[in-house]
């Protein structure tokens, strides 16, 4: 059984139609990347899954279980990281990670063991019982990661995961995704640094205007672009139709 | 400084004006409040057409009420202003762009005196057009008393907000970086007390007692120049006065008026080149950064943790707590009030105007409970900002968190409700049935407000808002006041009959016949049935509605 299914998914609002029924299915222990240009749809959809928008049809399926039905089971099993950090700010670091595990019924001891594991590892220990609005943005980042993290759910969605993070962080992160998926987590990943997306996803699909143009893992994605030796900004560039790009940058570089 | 202004403007047009229509929003709100301008107009018209009826002391008796209503507006209109200047000019989210901006500090006050203007005074301003026009009506001063009232409001309102701008700065200024948004707690308390001096050296109650009155012809005398000569609002109500009485124009005191919004206006821009940097700094700078708090026990109980949440924020954001004290003080006044009103003094029975009072009371009593509300639970949903979105991705249903939400706000309001209704039936020396009647219908109403507070609030909660004053003056908080008010009002004009029978019953005969209870106890029923519909169709239309505002 797939850790997500994703079947027809349609999100209108009003005439403008921002995902156009896009169906794809992510594996366990699969990290999938879900890559397209600004407005392509990219977060309309993670936010469906995530069960903050609901869909005008189509449907999403979360370990067999349809997220329409049982949101309360689904929202249990998907850990949801946004591209900026939901906070409060008046709450010390510990104190919202005390909040988000009552949400989600986490018990004492996993509770406990998890977050002084991950606190220690994002550098965030020392700061766990001070309030929120003096962390920096990448503090938040990493609070948010670790209120996510604590809970191993076997589903992660991840908007834009680097946003904010100094590169030892995000080493740090990109190695916690490898290592959560080898332990069978499915990461559903939307990215738009193409580096990241080639170094951790097992598949890859492209959004443009609210369609998936195509997903598949590299060799396909090459092959569909018809360059054989491409990098993935190559293939970005094809697939999205932005090749013409290329024109104005080298018009840029000559002036 | 228009193009400052211009995301104001068609912020407003948005919201009002969508797509160059009128909305339904704004018929709706437009004619609520038209409905209310009227009533206002009508009540304050019966009211000072009575005392204007009466011999020449229901005269001065009408212009003391005058004098005092300009006073309170004054007051309100500096607290008011001083308490949002302090989140629109240092705290406001669009700070960033305009103040990185190639703008100047005299731009920014001025974008910032007109907002903060706006939000704080329209409904004063609004509100209080009818009260004064009413006496226009009465003394039969004729147009020529609009032309003058209207202008003076707006000047009146125009001098607080200046001064509450500058007093904002200056006090912000002068504090230590750490605790600028705690300014708001000083600030809260010395306008808290200087309400309650305002209000007890007017002896509001000494309106009612004969043996005052050569006081008040002594009184009389002086209305003709001003009694605090350095006080706006005496300068608006003595040239209102003399208008009012013999039509007479003091030029001193229109050129006054005129002129001192512009200076104040002109003396803040100048604190505000000099203040508003340092003050900004200093407000950036977070409150408990350095603080280490204590660490609780973890337990996983999503109700415990969703109460520590709303607590800890509540204790944490001195902006929100520290009017706790102007709310103090306004229930020692309210409460003083009772203590001191001169019931033996009046041609009915005691007793019987104590009951009268004590079910007026519960009106009263509403009011501050729905203003409280407007002002504490409306936004709490709003209030949660993008955090809004954890609860969204969170296993806990939307229905759950209202419900926790409700049972938070719930549980003080009752407490203030009892406090209230107790101590004013206490001091009226309120004995019977009207004890219950203003406990069990001042309660019921209390439970709705809070509830209808929780469901408008989730309607149209703004996720977004640039600061709390966009908030409170929001369509949806008007459309929550409005409808709390105009349901309080029903609720209780309609208890009103049964509640004078009961009364009336337990007076005369020490007992209550069959059919007065019977009467009382459907019309109690029939309330207590429809709070409870309001209040459930409040919630779940707000648990209905409240994803929609997210996005």
């Amino acid at each position: 059984m797939n850790a997500l299914e994703i079947q027809n998914l349609t999100k209108n609002f009003g005439q403008f139609t921002a995902v156009d029924h896009v169906s794809l299915t992510v594996g366990r222990g699969e990290i999938y990347g879900f890559l397209g240009p600004n407005g392509a749809g990219k977060t309309t959809t993670i936010k469906m899954i995530a069960g903050l928008l609901k869909p005008d049809s189509g449907e999403i399926l979360i370990n067999g279980f349809s997220l329409a039905e049982n949101p309360r089971i689904c929202k249990q099993e998907t850990g949801y990281i946004p591209d900026r950090p939901w906070l409060y700010e008046k709450l010390t670091g510990i104190e919202f990670l005390q909040f988000i595990a009552s949400l989600y019924n986490l018990d004492k001891a996993r509770f406990s063991d998890s977050t002084e594991y991950f606190l220690n590892l994002f550098d965030l220990s020392e700061w766990k019982n001070h309030l929120i609005e003096s962390y920096s943005h990448g503090m938040r980042q990493k609070l948010i990661m670790t209120s996510v993290l604590m809970q191993e759910q076997p589903l992660l969605v991840i908007d834009e995961p680097m946003v904010g993070l100094d590169p030892k962080s995000a080493r740090l992160v990109k190695e916690i995704f490898k290592q959560r998926a080898k332990d069978g987590t499915a990461i559903f990943l939307s990215t738009h640094s193409l580096e990241i997306a080639e170094e951790l996803c097992h598949r890859i699909a492209i959004i443009t205007e609210g369609k998936l143009r195509i997903s598949g893992d590299m060799e396909t994605l090459r092959h569909e672009a018809g360059k054989k030796s491409s990098d993935l900004e190559d293939i970005f560039l094809q697939l999205t139709g932005a090749w013409e790009m290329q024109e104005v940058i080298s018009a840029l570089r000559d002036r | 400084m228009t193009r400052l202004f211009r995301p104001f403007l068609c912020g407003l047009r948005n919201r009002f004006f969508p797509e160059g229509k009128i909305s339904s929003r704004t018929l709706i709100i437009t004619g609520f409040g038209v409905v209310l301008f009227t009533a206002l107009y009508l009540v304050s018209l019966k009211t000072i057409g009575y005392f204007h009826s009466q011999n020449e002391l229901g005269v001065i008796l009408a212009l003391k009420i005058f004098q005092m209503a300009w006073v309170i507006v004054f007051t309100m209109l500096i607290f008011s202003s001083t308490v949002t200047g302090v989140s629109a000019l240092f705290l406001s989210h669009d700070n960033e762009i305009i103040f990185a901006a190639p703008t100047s500090l005299e731009e920014i006050f001025g974008i910032r005196y007109l907002t903060t203007s706006f939000y704080t005074s329209w409904m004063m301003v609004v509100f209080s057009l009818p009260v004064f026009g009413a006496y226009g009506h009465v003394f039969q001063a004729g147009p020529g008393y609009f032309l003058i009232m209207i202008p003076i409001v707006v000047c009146i309102a125009a001098i607080a907000n200046a001064l509450g701008l500058m007093v904002t700065i200056i006090l912000v200024n002068l504090f230590p970086a750490k605790r600028t948004k705690d300014i708001v707690v000083y600030l809260s308390l010395l306008f808290g007390i200087l309400l309650y001096l305002v209000i007890r050296l007017l002896r509001p109650e000494e309106l009612a007692d004969p043996e005052r009155f050569p006081d008040f012809i002594e009184y009389l005398s002086s209305l003709s120049t001003p009694a605090t000569p350095y006080f706006p609002p005496s300068w608006a109500s003595t040239l209102l006065t003399g208008y009012l009485q013999d039509h007479s124009i003091d030029w001193l005191l229109i050129g006054l008026l005129v002129t001192t919004p512009f200076v104040f206006y002109y003396a803040g821009e100048w604190i505000m080149t000099r203040g508003f940097f340092a003050g900004y700094t200093k407000a950036q700078e977070s409150f408990g950064g350095y603080h280490k708090f204590r660490e609780h026990d973890y337990s996983p109980s999503s109700l415990r943790w969703l109460f520590l949440k709303e607590l800890k924020m509540f204790i944490r954001d001195s902006s929100q707590w520290s009017q706790l004290f102007l709310i103090g003080a306004l229930v020692v006044v309210y409460l003083y009030n009772f203590k001191v009103l001169p019931l033996e003094q009046t041609l009915i029975p005691a007793e019987a105007v104590a009951n009268i009072i004590a079910y007026a009371n519960i009106g009263l009593t509403g009011f501050i409970i729905a203003s409280l509300c407007t002002r504490f639970v409306f936004p709490s949903i709003g209030n949660e900002g993008s955090g809004f979105g954890l609860m969204l991705t969170s296993p806990l249903s939307i229905k759950r968190y209202i419900c926790y939400k409700y049972l938070f706000y719930v549980v003080p309001f009752t407490l203030l409700t009892v406090i209230l209704l107790g101590a004013s039936n206490h001091l009226l020396q309120i004995r019977g049935p009207m004890w219950w009647v203003s406990l069990i219908t001042g309660l019921i109403i209390t439970w709705s407000v809070v509830a209808m507070a929780i469901g408008f609030g989730a309607i149209y909660a703004d996720f977004k808002a640039e600061n709390q004053a966009a908030v409170l003056g929001s369509f949806g908080a008007i459309l929550y006041l409005f409808t709390a008010l105009s349901y309080e009002l029903i609720t209780i004009i309609a208890g009103s009959i049964p509640a004078y029978r009961l009364v009336r019953s337990w007076r005369w005969d020490m007992h209550f016949s069959a059919t007065v209870f019977i009467q009382t106890a459907g019309v109690f029923a029939a309330i207590l049935l429809v709070s409870a519909l309001i209040s459930l169709l409040s919630l779940k239309k707000g648990m209905e509605n409240v994803e929609k505002n997210y996005h």
